[in-house]
């Protein structure tokens, strides 16, 4: 067949095609409100798509001119990203997640995440007992000056808790930026063999350790546990599970089993970026705790431990028993 | 290894052609972004100074979110494209050439993480001139690339209404692809070069110059099938 009859035969069809992709493919909630749509119905639109491809499978075999091609070309490719796209996001779906998928996934990688918590938690321990014992070595962790402001937002026993200077907003804004920031930081450093999360995990336990054996040393103790304590439950959490997703995705990289290494990045990659999304909404209520009610320094500090139990008992539940009806788990 | 197009099958069995984009344009569109980001964050800190403390917090967040979701939200919202690869008629789209997800839009960006290292993007400039797509580490690990938006060129046909003329000797089957592709293509060539061009199929036309240009629009009319 000439490409002339060719075009003259099917033109029409590409056009209807054409005006459909124009007219619905962008907005398709928008398009099924509207009634007065009398193109291609939108049910025949995977037939008339199909029919694209053929034809430009024809007009290749048959070596019609490069502009035909181009153009079938340009509306298969069109097509295929209507019929192809993911769906939109619900906000169904995302409290689902939040509250039986995410829980699931941390179970499921249950190996990782241990050995993350071990990394936390034992230089954590190793730290403060050793100020404990011996209160100069925090200035091996901590210059004098740091030690001092830690001194200071612990102090001034009337004001507000935890910090020098600031308002409850501003601090609310500085710990999304830093505290999420390095959540999803300790995570990417994963693809450096698992490096980078092993030694932001231990680096921030030996901190957090260091720094509550010397204000417990000093005698702030008090002050600091009630500040800590609550918005801790989901801010040092969130920080084991970001530090487990990151030794996943280095382990995809060192050890990736009977996959392709790069097929194990990607597996590994996508469930780290959805145990990332769980890290976010939690640092997001920590930051929110944190700025809010964990800086009230007259809070008496039976509040402060009752709520901050019944914090860690929501974490522990939420994470132990979240989804467990579901098959995948 | 010199061609960076990537053909991907669909399940219709016909092939998806993916040309991959090189590190420069896509450097390009990313200072464009960093530009738009900045203009962005100055904006804020304008309005937000005049807030005080609170303004501070206010503006945090946003530094935060021009970090870290812009390129996460505009890819996921306009198709795989931010402004900056927009302007540059770049598009991220899945290896296997389905538009690009939320989930491997936030693998890839928050990967950037890693190709930024030791500095200037060095790590993921390395594994994209590694890798036979440009693909850069996130890249790899969300299993996307980024590929040039293929521009539909209109051009009208060469000499619409020249009569129809049969070839004075057969044509090749890449021979006949060659004259249909050159009146096709006429629109864009200055007449100096139409001429140049058609002279060296004065074989087929037996004649030059102008005379030679339209003779041979003829002959792609004719191979096309209008009569």
């Amino acid at each position: 067949m000439r490409q002339e009859h060719f075009i003259q035969r099917h033109q029409q069809e590409w056009a209807d095609f054409a005006q459909w992709l124009d007219a619905r493919a962008a907005k398709p909630r928008r398009a099924r409100d509207d009634p007065r749509w009398r193109g291609l119905p939108d049910e025949n639109m995977p037939a008339a798509y199909r029919r694209v491809c053929q034809h430009l499978g024809l007009a290749r075999r048959r070596g019609y001119s490069p502009q035909l091609v181009t153009r079938l070309q340009v509306l298969m490719q069109r097509g295929h990203n209507a019929l192809y796209r993911p769906p939109l996001p619900r906000w169904q779906r995302a409290v689902e997640f939040l509250l039986a998928d995410f829980p699931c996934l941390v179970r499921a990688e249950r190996g990782v995440m241990l050995a993350s918590l071990l990394l936390f938690v034992l230089p954590l321990l190793l730290s403060f007992i050793a100020v404990q014992l011996k209160p100069e070595l925090i200035h091996t962790l901590l210059s004098p000056q740091q030690v001092a402001d830690f001194d200071a937002m612990y102090a001034k026993s009337a004001g507000k808790l935890g910090r020098d200077s600031g308002s409850d907003l501003a601090m609310f804004g500085y710990y999304i930026f830093n505290n999420i920031s390095i959540g999803l930081r300790t995570y990417a450093s994963g693809l450096l063999a698992g490096v980078g999360p092993v030694l932001a995990i231990v680096f921030n336990g030996l901190m957090m350790g260091a720094v509550a054996g010397h204000l417990q040393d000093v005698g702030l103790g008090d002050p600091f546990w009630r500040f800590v304590v609550g918005h801790a439950a989901f801010e040092l959490t969130a920080i084991v599970i970001a530090g487990g997703a990151g030794l996943r995705l280095g382990l995809a990289l060192l050890a990736p089993g009977r996959r392709r290494r790069v097929d194990a990045l990607v597996e590994d990659g996508q469930r780290g970026a959805k145990l990332c999304l769980g890290i976010f909404a939690m640092l997001l209520l920590a930051a929110f705790i944190e700025a809010f009610w964990s800086s009230m320094g007259w809070m008496p500090a039976a509040v402060k431990y009752t709520v901050a139990a019944v914090l860690w008992s929501v974490v522990g539940l939420w994470l132990w028993r979240g989804g467990r009806d579901r098959d995948a788990c | 290894m010199l061609d960076t197009v990537r053909e991907v099958y669909t399940p219709e069995g016909v092939a998806l052609r993916l040309p991959a984009a090189g590190p420069v344009p896509r450097a390009l569109a990313w200072a464009i972004d960093f530009g738009i980001r900045m203009v962005l964050l100055s904006a804020c800190s304008m309005v937000f100074g005049l807030l005080g403390s609170a303004g501070m917090g206010a503006y945090l967040i946003c530094l935060f979110a021009v970090f870290w979701l812009y390129p996460i939200v505009c890819e996921g919202l306009f198709d795989g494209q931010t402004p900056g690869k927009r302007a540059l008629d770049l598009r991220v789209v899945s290896s296997d050439g389905a538009p690009v997800g939320w989930l491997a839009a936030c693998v890839r960006n928050l990967m950037r993480t890693v190709d930024m290292l030791p500095f200037g993007y060095a790590c993921g400039l390395v594994s994209g001139l590694l890798d036979p797509w440009g693909r850069r580490l996130g890249d790899l690990v969300a299993g996307t690339m980024v590929v040039h938006v293929p521009k539909l060129r209109d051009s009208a046909m060469l000499a619409a209404n020249a009569p129809a003329l049969p070839p004075l000797q057969p044509l090749l089957p890449a021979e006949q692809a060659a004259v249909v592709a050159f009146a096709e293509r006429a629109g864009q060539l200055t007449p100096e070069r139409r001429i140049e061009l058609a002279d060296i199929a004065s074989v087929v036309t037996d004649a030059y110059g102008e005379a030679g240009v339209q003779r041979l629009a003829g002959i792609a009319h004719w191979l096309l099938g209008k009569r």
